[in-house]
């Protein structure tokens, strides 16, 4: 099946040729089992090394009931620091699966946010009818799962409001996002109703540049940078897990901060 | 107790030599493929308005893991066919033994708040002439450059 | 089953302690083999999350020394053995206040006798005939390891979640300075776990005795102010 964000051509032979050992390393990382390192490995007594994936299963199951754990420590209440706007870093740092000359920049006159599950309004939006919505503006510090951090600026629309005009049930459990580089991402409806969690249009006080997201990317004060997709095209409320692009390669689910 | 010695100083010389080695898997700000110009890979990594005078004291690493510092941005110039040139003191220890080489900033990116040579290895900075006021014109700290984005490597 | 402490004279303090006691007791031995094994995975995992974007420039750690190939399994080695560390931290933390073992085992410490005890290393002249006394520079060592151990716990905290525990994160200079402490502390403990495991292959008694309990407690040991514990 064809999906509806599938770029529609493939990136140069060049630009493939640049990335064979990312994409060569990416598959053996998908592959490989429990990612143990043998020098490491002989230090563990009782550890069967001939079946890792019983290993690699444990480590998941333990990762999934610190989901449970980061829900229970999430303060709906609790504001992330914010900072002076002289110390927002122009430009931002940019991340990606890939590297930045593979972006797909997004043409905003014709993007729409497709609108998926528990929403009772589901016409698509333009990117006026978002920039019509009140907007708020923060100035929060990103930290990426990676261990850097940098403080940043954005401005946009509060998902919650968005999300209250649409009228989605706010009681489901995530919220889901699909995007123009085939990356998908979930996130919980706590951090979703989140006052820190916008829909941003800008950063810095600019429209968002292509590498970081225009026309509108998800930003959370609450999360990891790689729970944070950029250039979103749709948005879906269920009550059916749906995962991400990062923890398919078995990174935590929620991903708190 | 000698054997024993031997054996920590190899494991810590493997541990560092590592660190020498720094293979990265998924890199980034990787160099351009043969034939293409500097300034053609910099117009393919998105380049961002940036003040010169943000540039001036940032780091410059080398695009692997091990994030090796290269060195510091000192200056930004133009030459005579009007080519912005990054100066930056490269190479010896913690500032001492270090010298001053210039740069093209197409074969720079930006990394968060450091920098990074894409274009060249150091190897081949190694070989860069010591750099020479003549013939330069230093870029006023307010003028904005454009320069091209890389992801972190690992 | 301890008998109560006989009044002080100016001059000795009197443990007295039940017949037939070993120096390392199960509950210790357990809990100190489950700290090791969990010490190597969390220093070993916490190098592979290292590597991801490096506390100090040019230093990282090759694949043979980080558990975990890539990130993502360094992280999930990470956030499952700090349970271990952890909980298993918290009950040797109980144990040795409510028993007394810290106390009869690590106190008092004198700087003289740290002083003196180096001197005597430096002459090589570490006496381990009786493992039940512990020497200064032991005592110093252990109440260190266990501080690093602590820090690291903390500072793992404001790392993991540096928003919810923001005031913590504010507390230790912001969010790359608990990076580095946590960073500091790892080596503190690998500088320990070093020394330790040199020593504990140098004088194997000590090792037999984590494994066994080691020699029996004498029935009382008599400790005098001022001189060597």
């Amino acid at each position: 099946m064809r999906s509806r964000v599938r770029p529609n051509d493939f990136s140069s032979a060049g630009a493939f040729e640049l990335h064979r050992p990312l994409i060569k390393s990416l598959e053996r990382r998908g592959l490989l089992r429990a990612g143990l390192s043998l020098g490491a490995l002989t230090l563990l007594t009782g550890c069967d090394v001939k079946r890792p994936e019983a290993v690699e299963a444990a480590l998941l199951a333990i990762s999934r009931m610190n989901d449970g754990v980061q829900a229970l420590l999430f303060d709906p209440n609790h504001l992330a620091p914010t900072y002076p706007e002289a110390m927002i870093l122009r430009p931002p740092k940019f991340n990606a699966y890939y590297d930045v000359m593979d972006v797909k920049p997004v043409d905003g006159s014709t993007w729409r946010l497709e609108l998926a599950g528990l929403i009772a309004e589901k016409r698509p939006w333009t990117l006026p009818d978002l920039q019509a919505m009140p907007q708020r503006s923060m100035v929060i510090r990103h930290v990426c799962v990676e261990g850097w951090d940098y403080i940043g600026g954005w401005t946009g629309v509060p998902l919650r409001s968005f999300l209250e005009r649409v009228g989605a049930d706010l009681s489901a459990k995530y919220v889901a996002f699909k995007t123009a580089d085939d990356y998908p991402s979930s996130i919980d409806m706590a951090t979703a109703l989140h006052p820190q969690t916008l829909l941003a249009l800008q950063y810095g006080g600019d429209t968002l540049a292509d590498p970081f997201g225009y026309p509108v990317r998800l930003r959370m004060a609450t999360k990891l940078g790689y729970k944070n997709p950029k250039w979103v095209t749709a948005i879906e409320v269920t009550n059916t897990y749906p995962g991400g692009y990062w923890e398919k390669l078995g990174f935590p689910w929620f991903g708190g901060i | 107790m000698r054997p024993r010695f031997a054996v920590t100083t190899a494991c810590l010389a493997l541990l560092f030599g590592q660190a020498a080695q720094a293979q990265s898997p998924t890199p980034g700000g990787m160099p351009p493929p043969p034939g293409m110009s500097l300034a053609q890979s910099n117009a393919m990594r998105f380049p961002q308005p940036i003040r010169v005078g943000q540039l001036l004291g940032r780091v410059v690493l080398q695009p692997v893991e091990s994030q090796t510092v290269l060195g510091h941005i000192r200056g930004v110039v133009r030459d005579n066919q009007g080519q912005v040139l990054v100066v930056m003191n490269f190479g010896g220890f913690l500032g001492f033994g270090s010298r001053l080489i210039a740069v093209p900033l197409d074969a720079m990116v930006l990394l968060g708040e450091a920098t990074e040579v894409a274009a060249f290895t150091p190897q081949q900075l190694r070989r860069f002439a010591a750099f020479t006021p003549s013939g330069t014109t230093p870029v006023p700290a307010e003028t904005v450059v454009k320069v091209g984005l890389a992801k972190p490597s690992h | 089953m301890k008998s109560p402490a006989s009044p002080k004279s100016e001059h000795a303090a009197v443990n007295r302690v039940a017949h037939g006691r070993r120096l390392h007791p199960w509950p210790v031995r357990i809990m100190h083999w489950i700290n090791a094994a969990t010490m190597l995975v969390m220093i070993t995992s916490g190098w592979g999350i290292y590597d991801d974007d490096v506390v100090i420039r040019g230093l990282h750690f090759g694949q043979a020394w980080r558990l975990g190939d890539w990130a993502a399994w360094s992280l999930n080695w990470h956030f499952a053995g700090m349970w271990f560390l952890t909980l298993n931290g918290i009950a040797y933390l109980t144990y040795g206040f409510l028993t007394g073992r810290f106390r009869e085992r690590l106190l008092p410490i004198r700087l003289t006798d740290i002083l003196h005890t180096i001197a005597e290393t430096l002459r090589l002249q570490i006496a381990h005939e009786d493992l039940t006394v512990y020497n200064a520079v032991q005592k110093s060592l252990y109440i260190l390891v266990i501080v690093a151990g602590a820090s690291q716990v903390v500072t793992g905290l404001a790392i993991w979640k540096p928003v919810q525990f923001s005031g913590l994160v504010s507390l230790l200079g912001g969010f790359q300075a608990a990076r580095l402490i946590h960073f500091a502390g790892m080596t503190v403990i690998v500088g320990f776990l070093i020394v330790h495991v040199a020593l504990a292959v140098l004088v194997p008694q000590t090792l037999w005795a984590m494994l066994s309990g080691g020699p029996r407690l004498p029935r009382a040991s008599v400790r005098r102010m001022g001189s060597e514990p």
